[in-house]
């Protein structure tokens, strides 16, 4: 009847579309093809970039602000010519420190780590590995990259307004957010960083739904959902989160919006302002901001952190050449992972005043990530096991990030109990264990990515010694830089406090915050070297001579070098065996579509 | 896959790829998930004035706030009367909706026409009751951050009862006008014999199940709003 | 998918004989909630209010699954989209329990350490209800807005225009 009709004719015209492509390319301008492209691969690399110019800025600024915490007593004149009132006479004004860390937050979590990283992979791989010519709806994808790149460029511009950026901490928390008299940055700069947040979510809004709609939909023949690939799995998953914990934000914003310009008092209860007095808003709860970012913020760390595990364990698997370790009890992991998400996110709060025993609750939950994240460890380590390793960067990375993973994942027990968390809050123990665990494995997982999926998305190969040279400096620079951290946060040095050498107890780290904040700078200059490999490579970099240069099983290397839109161009291959049949039967690898042999040894 | 084969072999076959494992397009599905991710933003918006009122000693009781009626004689005092006027305007909309939809699947171009008509002036005339009572209670001083109403119990309110009912019923209201907006349009389309020409009208399905989750949402603002 | 012509005619009154009972049960559901809130008006025993309001609570929970189920048409699609909707509504439980529960302990903590707070919760203001009743009296609108509770109106009291 209609409806069938109607599914009939989205697949036909599924194939229509693709040949409409071949005669299309040729007609493509520059504006259709690099700008307002529809080409889920093109939206991918937009991402990418604009994430990687908010990762260049983001990282001057933590280099900006470690230079004022590793020299508190020292001017340097140059940063007067660059930051002008913001450094008087070579140092960092107190203002300007909090606007350098607030504003390093808010753009590496939103812009680098979720859009940077779930935007591109998730843009890249989708169509790819499930075998579908594009996105359910191309053009909501474009609309996505056009609204974060409109939000990033507002968050931009709030750096360049007379009273600065926002400088209240990425979380917004109020009064700092809700009143424009808290301080500076809670005037201007604040309402740009509301809009800019708002478009952000509308942004990640339209290209989950895509996402979800496009792996349930759009699977090719016999890619049931246990043959999809991890990275499909967890980058679905972590569409999910976005799409269920983005809008409680929203709400969570619109809420503050209106505290700030009409008057209300949702977060606000009997504030005394100085200068200005009692104020009339009153009655309402600020903790009440604080469970609406958390029930976002939580999860928002697993969709920074999920589309790395994925990717991870695709690359792992790869270079080992072994199937992964425990399928199912991956996919179950993910899944637990992300329902979790979503019921422990007071456990930010513990010392806000929340009460004792609903925390004991959030403890409980809390540590009940420790077992999905457990058997994901041990599922790469058996991964590796015994595998025939293929040390490529990416594979050095997605080590690495086990690594990072297993390191920064520990420190979590310890800061999920409350008790223990009553010590060690707004320490630098907890700035030491979210960059591990969040912020650089994360990093790591987005470094793998590309270093793997660089040939397909460019035709041409990164250079292998300044990859080598970006990785094991970046490794050691991680740790060198965050595990001292933790003994900081263990001696009660707080976190976002401007200058330390004031204080008796925290004067002899005077020499430890030196050295940390040197190798910051060393490892800010690598992914310079980074970046000036990749860009080097899109245009002068070997060229790329076999179809599937990793000898990988998953649908993407069957493309051509370089797909056109649509991907394949002939018929899109049909799928009749999982992503990991590595070292099987005698065969090194069996892609996806070669059909079942007549007698093979059991499939998964 | 011996894991899928448990289930009935009709919707195990669905899962197989090349086809939507729900049976419907994409639109449909992306759809569903827009209102689920609606239903968090709504559900956020409800839960802190939830939180707030619990987080409060008094409450303003809304059989006092919300008592009057329009064209209503001098100092009468009808608590829930206009409001369950709004409620059943919404309920009937919604039922012209499903019929407008059930017309769509029968290709039956006349009934999605008069349906359509029906379900937008029920969008409008709720709107119009919702600015009658806006203007009311603004009248009476009761704005974002004006509270003139009493707590319950006789003692000094804060503002948050009123900042909590604008910004609710407003988000909703907006919606409800972001629907009959969509509903024009899916009105026009069908005049123009657009879904006749693509031999469906599954449109008029993905804006209906817009339009349902809006009554939803009243659903729940009414009832915690004015009755709890 | 080929029906007989009688089956497409016996499935359509069998959908509109559904929209039928739906709209039926959702009107009665809404009557039964507003006689429950007519009753509530002027009663005093907290522990009959209470039940009333779970009464109400449950009535409104299915309003909205019949709404979702036949009107948004869940009841008749695959299961597999079903679940895939109503599984993730299930973090509203712990959602709505958490935060209900750390506000109202919001409430005992400020009760407990803030005795202005605790204060502001015995004080009457008869002020404000007289008022109320003079301008009703008058049929008059008093404009408000702004205002503080303490300060007195009839001073600053600007000009409006009749309302009703």
């Amino acid at each position: 009847m209609s409806h069938e009709a109607a599914l009939h004719n989205h697949e036909g015209h599924e194939s229509h579309g693709h040949d409409d492509h071949g005669h299309h390319e040729h007609h493509d301008t520059f504006l259709t093809k690099y700008v307002f492209s529809q080409d889920h691969k093109m939206i991918a690399k937009q991402f990418l970039i604009t994430g990687m110019v908010w990762a260049v800025l983001g990282g001057l600024m933590s280099v900006l602000f470690r230079l004022q915490l590793g020299y508190p007593d020292s001017s340097f004149p140059w940063l007067e010519s660059l930051l002008g009132k913001w450094a008087k006479g070579g140092q960092i004004t107190p203002a300007a420190y909090y606007a350098l860390v607030t504003t390093h937050g808010t753009v590496l979590v939103f812009f680098v780590l979720t859009a940077g990283l779930s935007g591109t992979f998730a843009n890249f791989l989708i169509p790819l590995q499930i075998g579908a010519r594009d996105m359910a709806s191309p053009f909501m994808n474009m609309l996505s990259y056009w609204f974060f790149f409109t939000a990033s460029m507002i968050m931009l511009s709030s750096l360049f307004v007379e009273t600065g950026p926002f400088s209240g901490g990425w979380t917004a928390y109020p009064p700092l957010s809700a009143l424009h008299d808290a301080s500076p940055g809670s005037k201007t700069g604040m309402d740009l960083w509301l809009i800019s947040m708002a478009l952000f979510v509308v942004s990640s809004l339209l290209g989950g739904l895509n996402y979800i709609a496009t792996i349930l939909n759009m699977r090719t023949k016999g890619m049931t959902m246990t043959r999809l690939p991890l990275t499909i799995w967890a980058l679905f998953f972590t569409a999910v989160l976005g799409v269920l914990s983005f809008p409680v934000l929203l709400s969570g914003l619109i809420l503050l919006i209106f505290d700030r310009n009409f008057g209300t008092s949702f977060y606000l209860s009997d504030i005394f302002v100085n200068g200005v007095g009692a104020l009339s808003n009153e009655g309402g709860s600020a903790i009440l901001y604080q469970h609406l970012f958390w029930f976002l913020g939580h999860p928002e760390v697993y969709i920074i952190l999920l589309p790395a595990l994925g990717m991870v364990s695709e690359i792992i698997s790869v270079n080992s050449r072994k199937p992964i370790f425990g399928y199912m009890a991956m996919l179950g992991s993910l899944f637990s992972i992300a329902i979790l998400a979503f019921l422990v996110w007071a456990h930010h709060m513990f010392v806000t005043g929340l009460n004792p025993f609903l925390g004991s609750v959030f403890v409980l939950l809390t540590l009940l990530i420790a077992i999905p994240s457990g058997i994901k460890v041990f599922n790469w380590l058996t991964t590796l096991w015994r595998g025939n390793i293929r040390f490529t960067p990416g594979m050095l990375f997605a080590i690495g990030f086990v690594s990072l993973f297993i390191s920064g994942g520990l420190t979590g027990i310890w800061l999920g109990n409350a008790a223990l968390d009553i010590y060690l809050h707004d320490s630098y123990f907890v700035v030491a264990h979210f960059h591990i665990v969040m912020g650089v494995a994360s990093m790591f997982g987005m470094f793998a990515g590309v270093y793997h999926w660089y040939p397909k998305m460019y035709g041409r190969y990164l250079n292998n010694s300044l990859g080598y040279l970006h990785f094991w400096i970046t490794f050691a620079g991680a740790y060198l830089i965050f595990w001292p951290m933790h003994y900081q946060g263990l001696a009660g040095m707080p976190r976002r406090y401007f200058d330390f050498s004031i204080w008796e107890s925290f004067k002899q780290f005077a020499d430890l915050n030196r050295f940390i904040s040197t190798v910051a700078m060393i490892v800010f200059a690598t992914q310079i070297l980074f970046l000036i490999n990749f860009f080097y490579s899109i245009f002068k970099g070997r060229k790329v001579t076999v179809l599937n240069p990793w000898e990988a099983n998953t649908l993407e290397w069957t493309t051509p070098i370089r797909p056109g839109h649509g991907n394949w161009p002939g018929e899109i291959p049909e799928v009749h065996r999982w992503p990991y049949d590595y070292s099987k039967d005698g065969h090194d690898f069996i892609p996806q579509n070669t059909p079942v042999g007549e007698d093979e040894s059991s499939t998964h | 896959m011996s894991t899928t084969t448990t289930a009935s072999p009709n919707e195990a076959k669905l899962w197989e790829g090349g086809k939507s494992p729900f049976n419907s397009e994409y639109g449909k599905v992306m759809m569903w998930y827009f209102l689920m991710s609606d239903a968090f933003t709504f559900g956020a918006f409800l839960i802190s004035y939830g939180t707030v009122r619990f987080s409060t000693n008094g409450w303003p009781d809304s059989n006092e706030v919300f008592r009057s009626f329009p064209f209503a004689p001098e100092g009468v005092h009808a608590p829930l009367v206009f409001v369950s006027i709004m409620t059943f305007i919404l309920i009937i909309s919604s039922v012209t909706m499903v019929l407008a939809v059930h017309a769509g699947k029968n290709m039956d171009k006349q009934g999605v026409v008069r349906n359509m008509i029906l379900t937008i002036i029920g969008g409008i005339a709720f709107l119009s009751c919702q600015a009658w009572e806006w203007n009311h209670l603004f009248h009476e001083g009761a704005w974002w951050g004006a509270n003139p109403f009493l707590n319950a119990d006789g003692t000094a309110s804060t503002t948050n009862f009123t900042n909590f009912f604008f910004t609710i019923t407003g988000f909703h209201g907006f919606h409800v006008f972001s629907g009959v907006l969509i509903n024009i349009i899916m009105l026009i389309m069908t005049l123009m014999d657009k879904f006749e020409q693509r031999g469906h009208y599954l449109m008029i399905e993905k804006a209906g199940l817009y339009w349902h989750f809006v009554d939803l949402v009243w659903v729940f603002v009414f009832t915690i709003f004015y009755l709890l | 998918m080929s029906h007989s012509h009688s089956d497409q005619e016996a499935h359509n009154a069998e959908a509109m004989a559904e929209i039928k009972k739906v709209t039926i049960i959702l009107s009665v559901f809404t009557i039964v909630e507003l006689i429950l809130g007519f009753w509530m008006i002027g009663m005093t025993s907290a522990v009959l209010k209470l039940t009333i309001k779970g009464t109400i609570v449950i009535l409104m929970m299915a309003k909205a699954f019949y709404i979702v189920a036949y009107f948004m048409h869940l009841k008749h699609e695959v299961k597999n989209l079903i679940m895939t909707i109503v599984v993730p509504l299930l973090l509203f439980v712990w959602f709505i329990g958490a935060f209900l529960w750390d506000g109202s302990s919001f409430r005992n903590l400020r009760n407990n350490y803030n005795p202005y707070f605790k204060e502001q919760a015995t004080i009457k203001v008869e002020k404000k209800v007289e008022e109320r009743k003079a301008t009703d009296a008058k049929h008059e609108a008093a404009a408000t807005k702004h205002e503080t509770v303490e300060t007195t109106h009839e001073a600053t009291k600007p000009e409006v225009e009749p309302y009703y």
